[in-house]
């Protein structure tokens, strides 16, 4: 069903097929249990099989373009991805967002000595930018960087950084001037080694532990990590951001019609199957178009992205299309489910041991993290439609 | 698949635009809306050299598309006449164009697609006694008698029936449904203009009493076949005129927040409106999207043609209605009154949402082909 832009040439047959070989022969196999979304291992012993599988995808010869400073095939690089996300397996562990920073505003020495460690498995990143009271609003960011010799000295709070817990490096977002607002941000690489920080795993309401806070107390930093300009951070990460947005939720969407079917198939509302009743139809058939128009959607931004007619709106368009589809499918299913929807993992009535429950808390981050959805309306209006901005508070 | 125009096709939109605001503009429909044609003749035969009725004639007839992508390039012309609420029977003619030229006898190809392509003959489409796809709802009854049918019955939300030259109609025989060609001169048939919501398309009722047609007049093919084909078609090239519609009231809307005063400062500037409009243009995007692709999905062939235009079906019509209304309530007062065209737009958007199978016939479509995967 799978419409391609445009389709991949059957020369790439062989390609696949090695691909999917090598996938089955060497996909790792866990302990800690997969769950949709970007979901991190609660055990080292899972930490470390992931390694050897992104090593192995890496020393294969398989490498996407975003972290590889070689040239890459862009058939090669749609069909791994096509096929990395069927198996369910990572092709980066990690917060990957700094792999653009680092190949737009890196210098070669920090492109070289840190993008392929990363690509390899070698190197886990986190995200160090929220902070408690810097959310939405995270220009008015309070962790200091103090220069101090050939060193910046940071300290403060950061927060909602996934894979912080097994990271080996953090891209960093920290005030190094002294001006309040976007102009003052400097981005840095952290080695999450350094003495002064701490990281403290954070439980959501999922009941997983996906995020973390971390904590730095005057942590050195060399100058030599900072990521482009002193100063110039609000542009390094408006950069990374934007690559983010549009890349939620990307290949999922697929394959949401067919889920809702399966559970209304498989339970009953007043006294029939859920799936003969009208209401239910309609439903699954509004989902079923909504979705495939994110697809449509996802097309277009691509098609568009070719051509760099790429639109401030763009990337927030699709990530606002995706979140709140998915949370309205999920919590649907949960609603087809009758009584059993309130069952969650572990229960042994539950529906695919509470899949959907889990996917319905989880798609809560969706509409808040990589920029509110609010947010993304503003950036629809200002940014993309050039309308008046809002005026800055007065406490 | 290339989810972008061609040059060809961008060219087209602007000869096409230029065509429309020179002959037919929205300050001109207005002049005729009260007037039970709403149709200039000239205009659409002069609109045909620009190719409104020819894409999906062959060229041995006088048609032929701007590129390989003959429906891709109708959605072109589609949103440009549906940006200006056009009110000629673009959607009628090609698609009993299209079903003419593939299930038409010579005879019958040879009689009717020059002078379609020309612009000449404006051809309807009957349907049903209520506009929709429900099989139940053909009233048109067909009796055979050696070698001829003779037809009574009604159709009605006939786009383009007072001014069409040939009609094709649905007729139910004791065998099936057939459709046949038929001259709206012949003896028997009485067309009445039906006074409708939109003020901008014209839907007429078609009675049937006694017509009777020579069975050399049906097309080859089963009507489960023909229908499915006009329906997918009828679908797609309505909903660009959504697009067309949506996108041009949408830019004029927003351009007025821009400039309202209210409490000493533009309306626009408002996070209330600014979230408004953004939510205007995710439906906007979304419309445009699922029409775009549903044409890629029809002129190619794609295996999921199907649920590619009933996702257009369900959503576009639905989501151009409720654009308008949002358009109304944010333009306020000034919307309310005759003279701004934002009704104009709700009142066609209103009808569409009817026609060539109503949201909830889409999705029912997809939710059975999701149970099919």
């Amino acid at each position: 069903m799978d419409v391609t832009v445009p389709e991949i040439p059957t020369r790439y047959d062989d390609f696949t097929n090695q691909l999917r070989a090598f996938i089955t022969a060497h996909k790792p196999t866990l302990d800690w249990k997969q769950r949709t979304g970007l979901r991190v291992p609660d055990n080292e012993a899972d930490v470390a099989a992931l390694r050897t599988w992104v090593r192995s995808l890496h020393d294969a010869g398989y490498q996407l373009a975003r972290f590889s400073l070689d040239e890459t095939d862009p058939y090669e690089q749609r069909i791994l991805q096509r096929e990395l996300a069927m198996a369910g397996v990572p092709y980066v562990l990690g917060n990957p967002l700094v792999g653009g920073a680092l190949k737009t505003f890196g210098t070669p020495e920090q492109q070289q000595m840190l993008l392929p460690p990363m690509s390899r498995g070698d190197h886990i990143w986190t995200q160090l930018f929220s902070e408690p009271d810097a959310g939405s609003d995270l220009a008015s960011m309070q962790t200091s960087a103090a220069r101090d010799g050939d060193d910046f000295v940071v300290s403060g709070q950061k927060v909602w950084s996934t894979w912080a817990q097994w990271a080996d490096y953090g891209y960093l977002l920290a005030r190094s001037e002294p001006i309040s607002g976007p102009g003052g941000i400097s981005a840095f690489v952290l080695d999450m080694r350094s003495p002064g920080v701490e990281v403290r795993p954070l439980r959501e309401m999922t009941g997983t532990t996906d995020f973390n806070e971390v904590f730095l107390d005057n942590v050195r930093i060399p100058a030599a990590n900072v990521i482009g300009q002193p100063g110039g951070g609000w542009t390094v990460a408006q950069t990374s951001l934007l690559s983010e947005r549009s890349g939620v939720g990307s290949g999922s969407g697929a394959g949401v019609s067919a889920g809702l079917v399966e559970i209304a198939q498989q339970h009953r509302r007043r006294g029939r199957p859920a799936i003969e009743d009208d209401a239910v139809r309609q439903t699954i058939g509004d989902f079923n178009a909504r979705s495939r128009i994110f697809k449509a959607l996802g097309y277009r931004v691509a098609t568009k992205a070719a051509q760099g007619t790429i639109e401030a709106w763009d990337a927030p368009l699709t990530k606002i299309w995706f979140s709140e589809l998915n949370l309205e499918v999920a919590e649907y299913g949960l609603n087809l489910q009758g009584g059993r929807g309130s069952l969650v993992e572990g229960d042994p009535d539950a529906y695919d041991d509470g899949s959907w429950q889990d996917r319905f808390l989880y798609a809560r981050a969706w509409t808040i993290a990589g920029g509110t959805n609010e947010i993304m309306r503003n950036v629809i209006a200002e940014r993309g439609l050039g309308l008046p901005r809002e005026p800055k508070g007065t406490p | 698949m290339n989810f972008a125009f061609s040059e060809e096709q961008d060219l087209l939109r602007s000869s096409t635009s230029r065509f429309l605001e020179r002959r037919r503009s929205l300050a001109t429909l207005r002049l005729t809306l009260e007037d039970p044609e709403n149709f200039d003749r000239q205009a659409w035969a002069d609109a045909a050299e620009l190719g409104w009725t020819s894409m999906l004639i062959p060229e041995s007839y006088g048609g032929g598309s701007v590129t390989d992508q003959a429906i891709v390039d109708l959605i072109v012309l589609g949103e440009e006449l549906g940006r200006v609420l056009h009110s000629g029977p673009f959607v009628p003619t090609n698609v009993v164009a299209d079903a003419i030229a593939t299930w038409g006898s010579d005879a019958l190809r040879s009689e009717w697609l020059t002078p379609i392509a020309q612009g000449s003959s404006v051809a309807a489409w009957c349907l049903s006694q209520d506009g929709s796809l429900s099989p139940e709802e053909c009233s048109v009854r067909a009796a055979g008698e050696g070698g001829t049918y003779r037809l009574n019955g009604v159709a009605r939300f006939v786009e383009g029936a007072t001014v069409a030259d040939v009609l094709l109609v649905k007729a139910v025989t004791d065998e099936g449904a057939v459709y046949l060609l038929v001259s709206p001169a012949d003896d028997g048939v009485d067309v009445r203009t039906q006074q409708c919501i939109d003020l901008t398309r014209r839907f007429g009722e078609v009675k049937f009493d006694d017509v009777v047609v020579d069975a050399s007049r049906a097309l080859s093919a089963d009507s489960i076949e023909v229908e499915e084909r006009a329906v997918n078609l009828a679908t797609v090239l309505q909903a660009a005129q959504a697009v067309g519609a949506a996108d041009q009231l949408f830019a004029d809307t927003v351009a007025y927040l821009r400039e309202r005063m209210q409490f000493g400062r533009t309306i626009a500037s408002f996070q209330a409106i600014k979230h408004r409009i953004a939510d205007m243009l995710i439906s906007l995007e979304g419309m445009r999207a699922a029409t775009h692709y549903a044409a890629l999905a029809l002129s190619d062939d794609f295996p999921d043609a199907q649920a590619a235009v009933s996702t257009a079906g369900s959503f576009v019509d639905e989501t151009f209605a409720a654009l308008c209304g949002e358009s109304l309530q944010l333009l306020g007062g000034i919307g309310f009154t005759w003279e701004h065209d934002v009704h104009l737009y709700l009142r066609r958007a209103l009808m569409a949402r009817e026609l060539y199978g109503e949201p909830s016939w889409h999705r029912e479509r997809l939710c059975a082909l999701a149970e099919a995967v």
